[in-house]
Parts: C-alpha cells; sequence; structure tokens
C-alpha cells in the first residue's frame, strides 16, 4: 500500500502542476476547435456526395463524435520520449535513478498526471464544438466504456513512448522515431478516419496491431458501445500491454548497462 | 546584396554546426521524409475510398501537399529561429542581435538550422513528381510557388511570435496558430465557403501556402500569380511593420550572451 500511495503522490503532484499554468493550459487544448472544425466540413461534404446518411454503419454524427475522442486521445499525449531521451542524453537520468523509486513507474505516474486534466480539457473545448455542429454527445454507456478503454490506450502509449525515449542509449536522435510512430497511429490506429471506412485488407492488417486498439477502439466505444466490442478492446488491450511491457522491461533493464555517469 | 552576403555566411555556419552530427542529421531527414510518407497514405486511402471532394482527388492533394511541404521545410531550413521568435523575445535573447551591426529580424529568424526541414524540402519535389501532373515548366512554377509560400509563412511566424512583445508568453498560441496554418493548408479548399475561405487568405492564410501555390503550379495563370505576389508582399511587409512596431517596447533581459 505505502509502494502504492509513493506513485500516488507523484500522480498528484504532476497533476497539481499542470494546473499551476491555466493559462497554457486552456491555449493547448484549444487546438482541438480547429481540427474538429475542418473535420466536420471534410466529413459534411463526403457524406453529402456520397448521397448516403450513413457509410459502413457510420453517420456524420458518429464519425465527429468518433473523431473527437480520436482528438482528445491524441493530443493528450505527453511529450514522454523527448523527455527520456533528453533524461539520458543531458545525464540528469542519473539524479532520477538514485531515488528511492522505480524508474520506470516514477515515469509512468508522471505521464498520468500530464494525460488526465489535459483529457479533459481536450474532450471539454472538442465536445462543445461537436455538440454545436452536430448535436449532443453519446448516451453514458458510451462514455463509461471509452473511460475503461482509455486507461489501456494511455498505459500501451506509455510502453511505446518510454521505449522510444530509452532508445537514447543507443542512437542521438529519437524524433524521428516519435514522428513514424505518431503516424502509424494516425493511419493504423483509425486517428483520421475511422477503420470502417478502409478497405478489408487494411481492416485486417490494422486490427492486428497495437494503434487500433489505442485509438479505435475507445472511439467506437464512444459511439457505438457493445459489450462483445468492450470484452474485444479490453482483451486484445491486455495482450498489447503484456507484450510491450516485458520488452521495456528488457530494454530498461539493458539501457542502465550502457550507462556512464561521469562526476555529478 | 549585403544582406545576401551576411545570410549566406550564417546559413554556411548553421550547415556546419548541424553537420557536426552527421547520423542525427540524416536520421532527421530521412525520418522526416519517411513520416510525409506514411502521413500521405492517409489522404490515399480517403481518396480510394471517396474517389473525389468537390473536384478535388488525390492528384491536386499530391500538388497542394508538396508545395506546403517544401515551402514548410525551406523556413525551417533558413529561418528555422522563426518558429521560436516569441520566446526569444520573451526571455531578452533579442539583446544579441542588437547589440551587432546586422538587421535585427533577418539575423535573429537565421540564426537556427532546422535539420528535418530539409526532409520535408525535398518530400515536397518527391510528392509533386508523384502527382501525374509533373512537366518541366510546372517545375519552374513549383519552385516560384514553393519561395512565396515561404515568404508567407515565415512572415505569419514573424507576426504571430511578434505578439510576444506584447503579451508576454506566446508559445501555445504560436502552436495552435502554426498547426491551424498547416491543417487548413493541406485540405481541398473547395470544402470551404465563403466566409471560412475569407479567414484563409487573411487571419489564417493557409490558402496562400497550399491551395493558391497548388493552383498556380497546375494552371499558371496571372492572376493566380498576382494574388500570391500580393498576398506574400502584403503578409511580409505586415510581419517587418509589427516587429519593428514592437521593437520599440522590447525591454532587454540584460542577457547579453554568446550565443554558439
Amino acid at each position: 500500500m505505502k509502494y502504492i500511495r509513493k506513485y500516488w503522490a507523484i500522480f498528484q503532484i504532476t497533476l497539481i502542476n499542470s494546473l499551476a499554468y491555466p493559462g497554457e493550459l486552456i491555449g493547448r487544448s484549444l487546438m482541438i476547435v480547429p481540427f474538429m472544425w475542418i473535420f466536420y466540413q471534410l466529413w459534411k461534404v463526403t457524406f453529402s456526395a456520397a448521397g448516403t446518411e450513413s457509410i459502413n454503419g457510420m453517420t456524420l454524427y458518429s464519425t465527429m463524435w468518433y473523431l473527437m475522442m480520436a482528438e482528445t486521445i491524441e493530443l493528450s499525449r505527453p511529450q514522454l520520449a523527448r523527455t527520456i531521451s533528453e533524461n539520458v542524453k543531458d545525464g540528469s537520468i542519473a539524479y532520477i535513478l538514485n531515488k528511492p523509486y522505480n524508474f520506470l513507474l516514477y515515469q509512468f505516474s508522471n505521464s498520468m498526471g500530464e494525460t488526465v486534466f489535459r483529457a479533459g480539457m481536450n474532450a471539454l473545448f472538442g465536445g462543445l464544438v461537436v455538440w454545436w455542429l452536430v448535436g449532443p454527445p453519446p448516451a453514458l454507456q458510451g462514455w463509461t466504456f471509452a473511460l475503461l478503454a482509455l486507461l489501456g490506450t494511455w498505459i500501451m502509449n506509455f510502453c511505446i513512448t518510454c521505449l522510444i525515449g530509452l532508445s537514447a542509449f543507443l542512437v542521438e536522435e529519437v524524433s524521428p522515431f516519435m514522428w513514424i510512430y505518431q503516424k502509424f497511429v494516425f493511419i493504423l490506429g483509425g486517428f483520421l478516419i475511422p477503420l470502417d471506412f478502409y478497405p478489408n485488407w487494411l481492416q485486417t492488417i490494422a486490427k492486428s496491431l497495437p494503434f487500433a486498439y489505442m485509438i479505435y477502439g475507445p472511439s467506437k466505444l464512444f459511439v457505438d458501445p457493445s459489450m462483445e466490442l468492450l470484452v474485444n478492446v479490453l482483451t486484445m488491450q491486455a495482450v498489447w500491454i503484456a507484450a510491450l511491457g516485458a520488452i521495456l522491461a528488457l530494454s530498461y533493464r539493458r539501457g542502465v548497462t550502457y550507462l556512464t555517469v561521469n562526476g555529478g | 546584396m549585403k544582406h545576401l552576403k551576411f545570410l549566406l555566411a550564417i546559413w554556411k555556419a548553421n550547415l556546419q554546426s548541424v553537420m557536426e552530427y552527421r547520423v542525427s542529421f540524416l536520421t532527421q531527414v530521412i525520418g522526416m521524409m519517411l513520416n510525409n510518407f506514411i502521413y500521405f497514405a492517409i489522404w490515399l486511402i480517403f481518396f480510394d475510398r471517396f474517389k473525389d471532394v468537390r473536384g478535388w482527388g488525390a492528384s491536386e492533394m499530391y500538388v497542394t501537399f508538396g508545395v506546403l511541404a517544401s515551402a514548410f521545410g525551406l523556413v525551417s531550413l533558413f529561418f528555422g529561429n522563426a518558429f521560436v521568435l516569441g520566446d526569444i523575445i520573451n526571455n531578452g535573447r533579442l539583446d544579441y542581435y542588437l547589440s551587432l551591426p546586422r538587421p535585427v529580424l533577418l539575423h535573429a529568424v537565421a540564426s537556427r538550422m532546422i535539420t528535418s526541414g530539409l526532409g520535408d524540402f525535398t518530400y515536397g519535389f518527391i510528392s509533386y513528381a508523384l502527382s501525374g501532373q509533373f512537366t518541366w515548366d510546372g517545375l519552374l512554377r513549383f519552385i516560384l510557388a514553393i519561395l512565396l509560400a515561404a515568404v508567407v509563412f515565415a512572415s505569419f511566424l514573424i507576426l504571430v511570435n511578434s505578439l510576444a512583445f506584447w503579451v508576454g508568453i506566446v508559445s501555445s498560441f504560436t502552436n495552435l496558430m502554426i498547426n491551424a496554418m498547416l491543417t487548413f493548408g493541406i485540405y481541398p479548399i473547395t470544402l470551404f465557403d465563403n466566409y471560412a475561405k475569407l479567414i484563409l487568405f487573411t487571419v489564417i492564410p493557409a490558402a496562400l501556402m497550399g491551395a493558391v501555390p497548388a493552383e498556380y503550379i497546375r494552371a499558371a495563370t496571372w492572376q493566380t500569380l498576382a494574388q500570391l505576389l500580393l498576398g506574400a508582399a502584403i503578409l511580409l511587409g505586415l510581419a517587418v511593420t509589427v516587429f519593428r512596431s514592437g521593437l520599440r517596447r522590447y525591454e532587454s533581459g540584460s542577457a547579453i550572451q554568446v550565443e554558439v
């Protein structure tokens, strides 16, 4: 219990820190507004050109709320890879490693503290715009199921970005890995276009990779909640978290052996 | 001419500085090109499914994405500090540039090279070559369009960042504006109604960085060229005027330092 309390305290400190600059927080969260507006323009024209109200089970209403959830997830991701790679490159990791906590759990608590409030603000601003454009949000069940899947999304994202950050033990520059990871999330996660609109072969590929369970899973649960989908998303998230978590733990252990700290 | 020589000297020093870490340089350039390729695949998926958005298809997107990426890359490469000018103003780091007998704005914005910009710049040409609309005279128009779009983008960055003279920290607002400019620039202009188009030609001049240059490349008309030239000239004039007027309010941070 004491063990958990330590990380809970780290989470709380970061959460409070993120509230210290409300202007910055609001400014950053407003970014979702132009994105939602432009998505509305694109999908309104697309649905109108298709001459139908529903494409592969998605309407303009469900597409817009799906995209609101997808944007909320993406825009709330903290810059963890950059932070860790800078810690590794400038040697400040040495000051974190000798503290009485686990480095990975410290980073997780820290990143969650940043994510939670940012996600709330993004959902608020994005939700207001989408509500104004297409109508009220989905029912409570959608919110509940999406929230359950969000935790898995955040853990998976943590594992991948942490791995990218730790690659600074081996390479000078980690940003390209981050850009490419982000683009895989965009395409194979269904971030800009719901996977339902993809050709079948690409849907099959996307659903066999982790990215779909980070964006598509929670967003689809939000607009079209069903117990079957919830079980599927949570199961696949658990499988990927186990795999990615194991790779992360191993990589961290090996990475630390590369570390040379001179003086201090 | 004197300014050009000065700029060339800065760019040479910047290039030597980034080439010091060759692996990092190459990783960033190749990484950015890959990043753009993967990102563009989204549009290919979209147009494969929906074919056409009010007269815009994949071919038009290739050209628009190409000109926007190259213009963005050009500004990143040669005027990298334009992205963070607000932080420079806010942290009192203009002191260094003010203390030297060179144009302050030009010196400040040209003093940093963002390596990944080379990846964007190169990718833009590849995108144009893949568009199916490639012609040799089109390539000349592509180059002219990139230059004018880069002037528009750099001016926009200077304008937005110069707000730091009046309001202090502007990094969130700048990020918001850059994102809006790039997002609106890449989407088909035919999506927007007249009110939205007015915004895209004035407050967020994304049309002058994406749709108008792309239109000029596809079908050269004097009207589109005039539109581009006029837009770039007005924005550049405005950016320089606003920066100079803000500079009068600048308070030194007593932070004269050596910029490496």
